[in-house]
């Protein structure tokens, strides 16, 4: 699998790749047989087509089918737009009025949660039908097609050798940019919020800015590579730009080569192009259009990860362990808290409601500095609608949250996280597609300490010894039982380093066991001096743990003090098992 | 502007509503049931419809023809999900293997019909329905209830049997489904089966009511998406007024302001309702 | 002799002969070693063989082939054989621009044709321009795109056809004494035909006539019911349809459904086989460059052309048999390149281009001259009409089928 060796997949493959390209600038000045510059030519626009999608499509799951219209922005704007302003600056305007609108869609659009998906390849798709609608009918083209004759810059001594350099380096440099996403911060992030979005956001992922950077890139690549195109083709036809193949052959490439890897698309869009532009004989037309579709099929059967994937295969089988830390089992410190005198955490009056049903009703509570404070409630009492308002996940109906004295209601998820708010899941949601490491690298570099790349990866590695799962750092969610499970999620919200934890039943589906080993774990997570909101349904681990007890019952705040009288409160034993045993 | 002209235009987009929905229909049940973008559905339209035409061009009635190509179809499309689910391709790589299996299939069909424009001579029926000044063509009338009772029975057997009612919880639950005894494998088998079987009704109707030639395929990948996706994945009414919008929008446009405008409407309104509102999707 | 394009890196040689026995019913390849010899001269040109214009690439393949065959029966070009070497540009300009790159640095061939459609041809006529090639094409619809001083187009628009090809048509009309006083213009945005179409809402303003509608709708449209209702609210004594392919048919059925048949109907440039089957078409018109009708098939080059064209078109599979203007404009091409390099004796580029300037071409269509702007001569398109089921010639009258005149209503 790509993602697994995510970590360490830079290798030898860029010095390589760089290389090439620098003997491939060179090509022109060895005249070879002008086909060749121009069928090289093709593979670049795919190879930049193919790779710009990938930036957003791959790495962050959202599946465009409108790649062609950021393309054909690009080739419109070059169209328009060469004449006058020359070369250059129409090449970055064409770049430029691509991202502008790739912005503008994303800034709509992330916005609603439910657009993912098929939805969001049903917006792009629309949106590339009415771009190209426009197009058609207004003077950008109107119908007839553009001539495009525009004098570029003079590199070679012939123009088309100059057009393969600018194609080659469009290309190389959209493969580096993907390069640079992917091992940077950004691909942290990205990667993250295509194995699940909600949880990205709550462990620190800025997932808004980071889908609108994702598509912005993305949809410049395209339209400068299209704004090249123009002039390559030079007479350009709506019917040719917007033609469903664009979008179409750009996933395909994508997906064939490997999305999720920054080398993956290329590879895809060579062996897809030299595939269908090579047999172009006139008589085994047919023929060659069939093996395409046959290559694709097995393609795609016999190499699930990609061609990408069968590369990186070899070192899948033989992982590269990270360096033993020599910390071992230290938990990681706590930043100090801010000097305030005030509770760590207030609610006041929290209402949430859902299409008129009450889940909180204005609730009021403050969590102390360094306390354990345990939340029961019996199953639909609002406890994890609580924790998915302190988190940030809703927005309440009412009321207000204060983070050491600071109104933080209206606060994103991600913003909280950085603030040092945390939550595990009852039922774990890892990213399914990272390792454990990489799992644990992003609250690391996105939550409350904010670290640098290098530090993070100590601070993760710290985390899983920590929980005691440094031997399966490179194992796949899916390959974890339970226990193990609970125990990521656990190192997930030690590596962000928050101060406020709140641990949704870590303890169901333990065996007794287990359970004897996560409460340890807790106490030593406390003992780092972190305040945890502890939610449990087990009253054993509750009374041994909390110092403090607040019971929810249909959304209302019902007991709140000493664990022990809590649960001897009539009011508390009515809530589980009725009025009845509550009066008697 | 007259009412005639704006109520012949609604009709017109009424009908192409069933038309789309028709389309859609098996391409919507295998997204949702089964997690399969087929897009071999389109090619195996056409290739019905290619088949029809010969079939026609032999004296055979279309209905006839029909008779013999839904089974055969869902032996296609059964067989094509047997390779899906022998090799586990999930959504995104399924988009490529049905792409795949769409080039093999276009390329089938100019090998054999050429790639010049085919006609099946024949109508179903001749003239038009008169509804005071608006026509309705007889032809198109009997598609459209075609399309109609196709989606009242999808819904009957999805809501109502017992296979749909599994179906159903296949797709929230395969393992605890397959504890209950849903039989996992035979009821995709079937669905994929039914969905091809759609593929190549909707086909006998392409051949009466349009020109025949295999770069079409392509030509219907964006309505008919539209269409599946607003209606709701897997939800049959939900695609028939789906394609009714999209078909009332274009037709509006075409009557109202200049024809090469009308692929707006329906999507602008599609956006509109993909930001605004959502969760009605 | 038959040729295929290769796949990159395979020698040609053992292509070809690979090629020779994967096609033996191709026929025709000893007997053209016996008659033509020597070196072949070879001619490299793409068609879209696949992709959205594949429909009409094949017609230009089969003349192709036609000619070809004929002409090696016949001593080939110079004395030697003519071989072929044809590419699938996938109906896509880019891949059209790069095949002809490679037809002329990778198998360097000696001479060009052009591909089909005007997008093609253009990116055809780039490549040629650099490398100072003569390029003779068949299919180019918008002449003042054209200004590379060797094209040479055997589609015989004329410079202006976006004024002169519905100028013919109106001569015709009026010829009548029946000229229609208003028109409904509807139009494809197929770049070529919305090309004329708008030419046409000119030369109709400065005639005088009434612009009922003036429609454009997108190319690949499907839905002609509220079209067909717009024309039939505008009711105009002539319907003008831009349409490319079966367009023209689809409104016309359209049509029919709202129970409305149109007074006059003239079609750019429609599939001509449903148009003539169909009852709804008759007494349509359109353009046209050739028909296997007298006197336009006088010259027994042209009869021998039609019989052999029915021959093989059919054993292409192809639906209409009837040789008209895409076939002939092919076969013109052809004879236009032949000509030129049997009569100068030469496959210099230069020479062929001055020949061609001075000369023209004599071919079944007609004269071909290239001495106006862009390289055109006169407009050589002419008015054809579905009378009894089947296509006549109307107008000029010099050039109509004995004893047909244009039918106005």
């Amino acid at each position: 699998m790509a993602a697994r060796t995510r970590s360490n997949s830079a290798g030898r493959a860029t010095p390589l790749l760089a290389l090439g390209a620098c003997a491939l600038a060179l090509l022109p000045l060895f005249h070879p047989p002008l086909f060749f510059e121009s069928f090289l030519y093709l593979i670049f626009f795919w190879i930049t087509l193919a790779t710009s999608w990938t930036i957003l499509g791959g790495f962050s799951g959202y599946v465009s089918f409108g790649h062609g219209a950021f393309y054909g922005i690009g080739v419109y704007a070059m169209a328009n737009l060469g004449k006058p302003l020359t070369f250059g600056p129409a090449l970055l305007l064409a770049g430029l009025l691509a991202a502008a609108t790739g912005v503008a869609i994303g800034a709509v659009t992330f916005r609603i949660r439910r657009l993912r998906g098929e939805l969001f390849a049903l917006l792009t798709l629309s949106l590339a039908i009415i771009i190209s609608t426009i197009v058609l009918n207004t003077p950008i083209d109107g119908g007839p097609g553009v001539m495009v004759n525009i004098a570029i810059p003079h590199v070679y001594e012939q123009q088309s050798s100059t057009l393969y350099l600018i194609g080659l380096c469009v290309a190389f440099g959209s493969i580096m940019v993907a390069r640079a996403v992917q091992l940077g911060t950004l691909g942290r992030g990205l990667f993250a919020i295509s194995d699940d979005e909600d949880v990205a956001e709550i462990l620190g992922v800025p997932t808004f800015a980071y889908k609108l950077i994702a598509i912005g890139i993305s949809s410049f690549l395209a339209g400068v590579m299209g704004g090249v195109h123009a002039i390559f083709v030079s007479y350009v036809t709506v019917g040719e730009t917007f033609s469903i193949s664009v979008p179409l052959y750009v996933l395909l490439m994508s997906i064939l080569g490997g999305a999720r890897h920054w080398l993956g698309p290329a590879l895809g869009a060579i062996v897809i192009t030299t595939i269908s532009y090579s047999f172009v004989g006139g008589d085994s037309a047919l023929i060659a259009r069939a093996a395409i579709g046959l290559t694709l099929i097995v393609a795609t059967i016999f190499l699930p990860q990609g061609i990408i994937g069968l590369l990186l295969r070899a070192r899948i089988t033989a992982p590269e362990l990270p360096a033993p830390h020599a910390s071992f089992a230290a938990a990681p410190k706590t930043p100090p808290y801010e000097p305030t005198d005030g509770p760590l955490l207030e609610a006041r009056e929290i209402t949430m409601s859902f299409r008129g049903l009450r889940a909180l009703d204005g609730v009021s509570l403050t969590i102390n500095k360094g306390e354990i404070l345990g939340l029961v409630g019996p199953n639909g009492s609002g406890k994890s609608t609580l924790i998915n308002v302190v988190t940030g996940f809703y927005k309440p109906t009412g009321g207000v949250l204060l983070h050491c004295g600071h109104d933080i209601t209206g606060m994103s998820g991600h913003e909280r996280a950085r603030l040092g708010l945390a939550r595990t899941f009852q039922i774990p949601r890892p990213f399914a597609r990272q390792t454990v490491l990489d799992n644990i690298m992003v609250p690391a570099l996105f939550g409350a300490r904010h670290e640098s790349r290098g530090d993070a990866r100590d601070r993760a590695m710290e985390a899983i010894e920590f929980v005691g799962l440094q031997d399966r750092c490179d194992a796949l969610p899916d390959e974890l039982n339970l226990h193990q499970r609970k125990f990521l999620e656990l190192a997930r919200v030690l590596a962000s380093g928050s101060r406020l934890v709140m641990l949704d039943e870590v303890l169901a589906g333990l065996t007794p066991r287990e359970i004897s080993e996560a409460i340890e774990m807790v106490r030593k997570i406390h003992a780092c001096g972190t305040t945890i909101l502890f939610v449990e349904h087990n009253m054993r681990a509750v009374l041994e743990l909390s110092d403090r007890l607040i019971v929810l019952n249909q959304g209302h705040l019902v007991a709140n003090g000493n664990p022990r009288e809590v649960i001897a409160d009539p009011v508390v034993v009515a809530a589980y098992l009725g009025a009845d045993h509550a009066e008697n | 502007m007259s009412a005639t002209l704006i109520g012949q235009s609604l009709l017109s987009g009424l009908m192409s509503g069933c038309l789309y929905a028709l389309l859609g229909l098996g391409l919507t049940l295998t997204w949702k049931y089964l997690r399969i973008i087929n897009l071999a559905h389109f090619a195996l339209i056409f290739l019905a419809a290619y088949l029809t035409y010969e079939m026609s061009t032999r004296g055979w009635h279309p209905f006839l023809s029909a008779l013999l190509l839904l089974p055969v179809f869902f032996m296609l499309g059964a067989a094509q999900q047997v390779l899906m689910s022998r090799y586990k391709v999930d959504e995104f790589a399924s988009v490529i293997v049905t792409f795949g299996v769409t080039i093999i299939i276009e390329s089938l069909i100019q090998y054999v019909w050429s790639a010049d424009f085919i006609r099946v001579e024949k109508r179903l029926a001749r003239g038009s329905l008169e509804l005071g000044p608006w026509l309705a063509p007889w032809d198109q009338l009997i598609m459209c209830g075609f399309s109609i009772i196709a989606c009242l029975l999808v819904w009957v057997v999805l809501k109502h049997t017992w296979h749909g009612k599994a179906l159903r919880a296949q797709l929230d639950n395969p393992s605890i489904a397959a504890a209950f005894g849903v039989p996992n494998r035979k009821l995709s088998l079937a669905l994929a089966g039914m969905g091809s079987a759609f593929a190549a009704l909707g086909g006998v109707f392409i051949a009466l009511l349009f020109t025949l030639t295999p770069s079409q395929i392509y030509s219907w990948f964006g309505v008919i998406l539209a269409t599946v996706l607003l209606g709701g994945l897997g939800s049959t009414f939900g695609a028939l007024a789906a394609g009714m919008v999209i078909g009332v929008g274009e037709s509006l446009t075409m009557a109202l302001t200049a024809p090469a405008w009308a692929p707006i409407v329906p999507f602008t309104l599609l956006i509109l309702i993909l930001i605004l509102w959502p969760e009605r999707l | 002799m038959k040729t295929i394009g290769l796949k990159a890196g395979v020698t040609r040689r053992g292509a070809l002969a690979a090629g020779a026995a994967m096609m033996a019913s191709a026929a025709g390849v000893g007997r053209a070693a016996a008659q033509a010899s020597g070196a072949p001269i070879r001619v490299g040109g793409t068609l879209a063989l696949t992709g959205p214009l594949a429909q009409t690439g094949a017609i230009h393949k089969v003349v192709g082939e036609i000619f070809i065959e004929q002409e090696n029966k016949a001593g080939g070009m110079l004395g030697r054989p003519i071989e072929w070497v044809l590419l699938d540009d996938q109906s896509k300009p880019d891949l059209a621009r790069t095949l002809y790159e490679r037809l002329l640095t990778v198998d360097k061939v000696d001479l060009l044709m052009g591909p089909y459609a005007t997008a093609n041809i253009l990116s055809a006529m780039s490549v040629a321009q650099r490398f100072n090639k003569v390029l003779i094409h068949h299919t180019f619809g918008i002449p003042k795109l054209a200004n590379y001083d060797r094209h040479f187009p055997a589609w015989p628009l004329g410079a202006e056809p976006e004024k002169t090809v519905t100028g013919n048509l109106f001569d015709a009309l009026a010829s009548t004494g029946k000229a229609p006083k208003s028109i409904a213009i509807v139009t494809s945005k197929f770049p070529s035909v919305q090309f004329l179409a708008a030419g046409a809402r000119d030369v109709v303003k400065q005639r005088g006539i009434e612009e009922k509608l003036y429609l454009e709708f997108e190319f690949g449209n499907r839905d002609f019911g509220p079209i067909a209702a717009r024309v039939r609210e505008a009711n105009a004594d002539l319907l003008y349809v831009g349409a490319i392919g079966l367009e023209g048919s689809q409104l016309l059925e359209a049509l029919d459904q709202l129970n409305y048949k149109p007074r006059n109907h003239y079609y750019v440039y429609p599939t001509p086989g449903p148009l003539a089957s169909s009852p709804l078409g008759a007494d349509a018109m359109a353009a046209t460059a050739y028909e296997d009708l007298a006197p336009l098939n006088a010259s027994t080059t042209a009869q021998e052309f039609s019989k052999l064209f029915r021959v093989a078109a059919q054993k292409a599979k192809l639906p209409y048999l009837e040789p008209d203007t895409q076939a002939a404009t092919s076969y013109s091409a052809w004879q236009t390149l032949t000509g030129a390099v049997n009569a100068t004796k030469s496959l210099d580029d230069k020479v062929l281009a001055d020949y061609l300037k001075g000369n023209g071409a004599d071919t079944i269509v007609g004269k071909f001259r290239f001495d106006g702007a862009n390289n055109y001569g006169p407009d050589l398109m002419k008015v054809k009409q579905v009378q009894n089921g089947a296509w006549v010639i109307v107008w000029p009258k010099e050039q109509a089928t004995p004893g047909k005149t244009i039918i106005v209503k």
